[in-house]
């Protein structure tokens, strides 16, 4: 019997690792599924490459440009706030609550002050939706980057919910970083997205 | 089972070879002759399977078809033999369970099956790429306005003189669900598309409304349509007769309506009758779309579910309707 | 000695309920076989939905003039008859094989998401629910044609938001939410749920397809994603984006739509080369011939999948390079699928073959594959694909594929592992009827729109020139045949499943982890995670393929076979 495999080998301790193997699998799903998921932001930038390149009437009638100064700050927020949920983050593994929840609210403030930035904005552009590709184009990216802040946002909500629940990280931290990651994402996108549409006019 | 598996399994299973003897070298050999003969003969066949070549694209077009037939029925008997040979002649007894012998595979085999699809694919698109390039198709156009730097002399604009007054520029006119012809140059318009033989054509093509497909499958020339962005297409006819132009791109309820008559003629004859059509007065042409969608509401389908439909664009009004 | 371990973990799990069990197809079950019986069925019930419709296109064309049914309708038909056979059809039998296989075949009890895959299944019945319903609008359903290029996809004369092609895109949209929660779930599965000892090239061939053809799934269907955004966007809104008319860019639409639905095809035949993997060394009693070279080249489809879409659009207008790069591409798809055709002509050359009817719908297959993949690479040559491109040519070509390939590869599976999934043997001889009138029907229905493509006859036409008559007639009543012949293989399948006589746990002396539980497998599937020690197929080599403790092996049990009937 040349392929005798002890019972140590077969023993795995499923019991303990159950859950750390979930929790692996989970993320490395939700890791795939954000990949996937930019791959609808890149079809969207690579439509805006190829509208902005080639259509004849790019900006509709009566439009000069965007506006840089506001999104700038806009930008500036949302970014460092992927900063502020990583220390939340932080205090979290060090078993801080409250440090993490301070922070976590931070995060969902500065989040929410983009939307509303971007609200504001909206409201006072002289263009609309149904404006040319252009108008096409800036609405579909910003709204669908808006919805993801928004998601975002809500999960933070939810992070910060579930912080109240007696026991909640027993089971490991997987809600959290995805959400963080998540909202990593989301900045990154927008980097993008800002470059695409207000710095390369 | 178990008793041969303690023993056996470590030494015996890996080094079970194909072995060819010289003998069966030969009949392969002889068989590979045969299949060579059966392909070429359907290779030649193949020209019956396509419309009269009435364009010079057509004799590249169906070159190359024909030399891919041939290609194709090598490979596909090559393969569907072989299974077949096992399916006759290796199947297992009634009461046999005994296994086949345990190849796990060969190297060299597998590099031979790798390679050779290699070399054909580079064979099949460098032999298209060779008669794409004959055709010289219109490539003034497109998304991304990359061109190779190649430049596409066409064998036929090579040997009718490429000069501007040898190319005849007509404007094709697509619309839900009608064809418009347009000769600039006599200031006349048809339903019917006239071409004047062995010389080189030049179609602008626009939409009215939504993608259509210009497309004479005597001629082998195919090409889409896009409202607002107008193409041009280029071939030669080289026989006279009557042919069909039909639209090769959905576009809608009468779709497979829209099609037109094509008159390959002699020179004089086409030269004739642009002048005769030229001092026709215009009038509004029969639609077959138009003719439908007006009869729709006492028509006669054993089934109806009333869905409704976009409504065909008026007539055309031309000099000249078949 | 050995068997006897198999049957005591076999006579462990009998304490498993069976009352009621038909039940459980009904509910938001989370076992993923469940799961993949509900995928089947559901699939084939839509199945038959589209070849209901295809058999209405097929009573219109037996006669040039369009007098069975309105214009409208039968754009319609063929709209929906393509969109129910790819997204209600293929795909969800697919992942119902997969659904039900891969765990099994990886060693584990369940897929990395139970709940996910439960709700991802539950999808295909709304969709399926949705596109039903889009016959009632007033509208009728979408009749762009189940590409949906604008701007014909955008004219609405009922002029009502609501209509067909609006539900049309929710369904397309929804079922690819379903497809990426599926997509997401496979790939977690297949890397992270392996047993100790299943390393990667030890998989079965039919994982590693999975594995390639969800990878496709995840790249893809965004793309396919956005563009149906934005047309949703043009149809309800009134955006420009496809509009040529307001600015916008109609071919744009075509490159999301293909950059998407051309992998979509890989999606589909990749799978169907797993069974083939799985099937031949079963009937052959032969190893997988060369079978780590045929594992990456399923990964190597993949990525040559992503770089091949323009070659659906040769005439739209696109660049001479780009009709020229994309035509070399394509053609190299022949090289790792060539790879996979001559292993398994390798592996069935020698071997000792028994031709049961999954053998035979597999053999069938594999030669109307090789058939259609030669007709592929025509198309793929530009000069010629712009004599035949949207015509019947093209029709010819992915019937053969996707009916003669695809389908008659999931009978296939089906009738593989019918044993397995029910416990109980299916009757040889109907398979065998079942078989013979596919084959024929398939043959008889799309061998003559070959010649009819290269002849001019064009795609989605109602009535056409009388010079194509007679090829329609034929091909007409080879799909009656086709029709008919489902009713043996119903018949089958629902008989044999109340009464067919009991099967062993490895009625066809197969090697693979699936064949070592019971039939059907009790509830999570393996009593103790075994642990895998051996390359698969290891047909002529008596190698075991588990270690099990206390016990040294377990290997395919040459005795035990009981040859069904
Ligand atoms: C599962 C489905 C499936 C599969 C596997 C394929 C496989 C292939 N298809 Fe097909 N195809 C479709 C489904 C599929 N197709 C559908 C649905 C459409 C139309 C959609 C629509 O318009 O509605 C379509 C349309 C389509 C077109 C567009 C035609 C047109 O609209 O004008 C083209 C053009 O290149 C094409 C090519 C190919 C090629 C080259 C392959 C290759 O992958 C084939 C490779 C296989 C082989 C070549 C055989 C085995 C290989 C060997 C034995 C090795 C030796 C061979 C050589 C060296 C040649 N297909
Ligand atoms: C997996 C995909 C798949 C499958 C399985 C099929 C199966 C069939 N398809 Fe096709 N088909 C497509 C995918 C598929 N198709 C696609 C993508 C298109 C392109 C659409 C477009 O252009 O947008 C298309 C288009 C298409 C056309 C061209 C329409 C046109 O361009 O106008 C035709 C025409 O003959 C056709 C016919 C058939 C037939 C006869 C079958 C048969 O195999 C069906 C077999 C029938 C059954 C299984 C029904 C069983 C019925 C019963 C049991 C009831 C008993 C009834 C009777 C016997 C009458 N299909
Ligand atoms: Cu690969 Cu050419
Ligand atoms: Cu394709």
């Amino acid at each position: 019997m040349s392929s005798i495999i002890t019972t140590e080998h077969l023993q795995r301790p499923i019991t303990l690792e159950h859950h750390h193997d979930e929790e692996a699998n989970s993320m490395f799903g939700f890791v795939v599924f954000l990949l996937s998921e930019s791959v609808i932001f890149l079809s969207f930038f690579i439509g805006y490459f190829v509208y902005k390149t080639t259509a004849i009437n790019w900006l509709p009638p009566g439009v000069s440009g965007l506006e840089i100064k506001d999104p700038a700050i806009n930008t500036v927020i949302l970014v460092s706030s992927s900063g502020v949920i990583y220390v939340a983050e932080k205090f979290l593994e060090r078993k801080n609550l409250l440090g993490f929840r301070v922070f976590l609210v931070a995060t969902m403030a500065m989040g929410t002050y983009f939307l509303v930035g971007q609200g504001i904005e909206w409201s006072h552009l002289e263009f609309g939706f149904t404006s040319g590709v252009f108008g096409g184009m800036f609405y579909l990216l910003t709204g669908f980057h808006g919805l993801h802040v928004a998601s975002g946002i809500l999960l933070q909500g939810i992070m910060l919910m579930r912080s109240f629940i007696p026991g909640n990280y027993d089971r490991g931290h997987f809600g959290i970083n995805a959400t963080s990651l998540f909202w990593h994402f989301v900045d990154v996108i927008w980097i993008i997205l800002f470059i695409l549409l207000y710095l390369w006019q | 089972m178990s008793q041969e598996s303690k023993g056996g399994h470590n030494s015996s299973h890996h080094h079970h070879k194909l072995e060819i003897p010289p003998s069966r070298w030969l009949m392969l050999g002889v068989i590979a002759v045969i299949l060579m003969a059966i392909s070429i003969w359907i290779g030649q066949l193949s020209y019956a399977w396509l419309p009269p070549q009435a364009s010079a694209e057509s004799l590249l077009v169906d070159n190359l078809f024909s030399f891919l037939v041939t290609l194709g029925t090598f490979i596909f008997l090559g393969v569907t033999g072989t299974v077949m040979y096992s399916v006759f002649f290796q199947q297992a007894g009634k009461y046999d369970y005994s296994d086949g012998p345990p190849v796990e595979g060969n190297v060299t085999l597998e590099i031979i099956w790798t390679a050779i699809p290699i070399l054909l694919v580079f064979w099949i698109a460098g032999y298209s790429y060779q008669i794409y390039i004959d055709m010289g198709i219109q490539t003034n156009m497109g998304l991304g306005h990359l061109h190779l730097p190649i430049k596409m002399e066409s064998a036929m604009a090579a040997t009718t003189a490429n000069t501007p007054e040898a190319v005849e520029k007509i404007e094709v006119e697509a619309k839900q669900w009608a064809w418009v012809f347009k000769y600039p140059n006599s200031k006349v318009s048809s339903t019917e598309l006239h071409l004047p033989e062995g010389k080189r054509i030049r179609l602008a093509l626009t939409s009215d409304d939504v993608l259509h497909g210009f497309y004479i499958p005597a001629f082998r020339i195919k090409q889409d349509i896009i409202p607002a962005h107008p193409l041009d297409v280029e071939f030669t006819p080289i026989r006279t007769g009557k042919y069909r132009l039909r639209d090769s791109q959905f576009s809608g309820t009468y779709f497979a309506t829209m099609q037109a008559n094509v008159i390959v003629e002699s020179l004089e004859d086409y030269q004739k009758w642009l002048h005769s059509a030229a001092t026709l007065t215009p009038t509004p042409a029969t639609n077959q779309a138009a003719t439908e969608y007006e009869q729709e509401t006492n028509k006669n389908k054993p089934f109806q579910a009333g869905w409704p439909s976009v409504a065909p664009a008026s007539p055309p009004v031309v000099n000249y309707h078949d | 000695m050995t068997e006897i371990h198999i049957e005591t973990v076999v006579n462990q799990h009998s304490h498993h309920k069976k009352g009621a069990a038909w039940k459980q197809y009904f509910s938001f079950s989370t076992d993923h076989k469940v799961i993949g019986i509900q995928y089947l069925v559901t699939s084939f019930f839509f199945f038959l939905i589209g070849g209901i419709f295809a058999m209405v296109i097929r009573g219109e064309l037996i006669t040039p003039e369009a007098d069975l049914v309105e214009r409208t309708f039968f754009n319609g038909m063929f709209t929906m008859h393509a969109t129910v056979m790819l997204f209600l059809w293929t795909f969800p039998s697919l992942l119902g094989l997969a659904n039900y296989l891969v765990p099994l075949m990886i060693g584990a009890r369940d897929m990395a998401f139970p709940r996910l895959n439960a709700a991802a299944f539950w999808m295909v019945p709304v969709v399926g629910t949705l596109i039903m319903a889009s016959f009632f609008l007033p509208s009728g359903s979408a009749q762009a044609g189940w590409w949906s290029y604008p701007p014909v996809s955008l004219q609405n004369p009922s002029g009502f938001w609501l209509n067909g092609q609006t539900v049309w895109i929710l369904a397309v949209a929804i079922s690819g939410v379903s497809s990426i929660m599926g997509a997401v779930n496979f790939v977690t599965t297949i890397v992270k749920m392996r047993a100790p000892g299943m390393t990667f090239f030890r998989m079965p061939a039919f994982v590693w397809t999975v594995f390639a053809a969800q990878i496709i799934q995840l790249f893809g269907l965004p793309a396919l994603t956005a563009g149906a955004v934005m047309l949703l966007f043009d149809v309800t809104l009134g955006t420009s984006f496809f509009d040529p008319a307001k600015g916008g860019d109609a071919v744009l639409f075509q490159h999301f739509f293909w950059f998407y639905s051309h992998p979509a095809v890989y999606v589909i035949i990749l799978p169907v080369f797993g069974i083939f993997s799985e099937l031949f060394p079963v009937y052959a009693r032969k190893p997988l011939f060369g079978y780590k070279v045929v594992a990456v080249s399923s990964l190597i489809i993949t990525a040559v999948s992503a770089f091949v879409w323009v070659h659906h659009m040769y005439a739209s207008g696109t660049a001479a390079w780009m009709r020229l790069v994309f035509m070399l591409t394509t053609m190299c798809v022949s090289v790792p699928t060539g790879i996979k055709v001559f292993a398994w002509v390798a592996t069935i050359w020698g071997g000792k073959l028994r031709l049961n009817t999954p053998m035979l719908f597999a053999l069938g297959a594999l030669i109307m594959f090789v058939f259609s993949g030669i007709t592929g690479i025509m198309l793929s040559a530009v000069p010629v694909d712009i004599h035949v491109n949207n015509t019947y040519f093209v029709v010819g070509h992915f019937h053969y594929v996707l009916f003669g390939t695809v389908t008659m590869g999931i009978y296939a599976a089906l009738y593989h592992w019918f044993p397995k999934m029910t416990g109980r043997m299916y009757y040889e001889g109907l398979g065998k009827l079942h078989f013979w009138l596919t084959f024929i029907g398939t043959n008889l229905n799309f061998f003559p729109m070959h010649p009819l493509g290269l002849q001019g006859m064009l795609r989605r036409v109602a009535s056409y020139d009388p010079e194509f008559t007679n090829w329609n007639v034929v091909a007409s009543v080879g799909s009656f045949l086709l029709g008919m012949s489902t009713l043996p293989f119903i018949f089958n399948m629902v008989s044999s499943w109340i009464q067919g006589p009991k099967a062993p746990a490895n009625p066809w002396r197969a090697i693979g982890l699936e064949w070592l539980v019971p039939s059907p497998p009790p509830h999570e599937n393996f009593e103790e995670i075994p642990v895998v020690i051996s390359e698969p197929y290891g047909y002529g080599r008596n190698e075991p393929l588990i270690a099990t403790p206390g016990q040294a092996a377990e290997s395919h049990s040459t005795e035990v076979a009981s040859p069904a009937q």
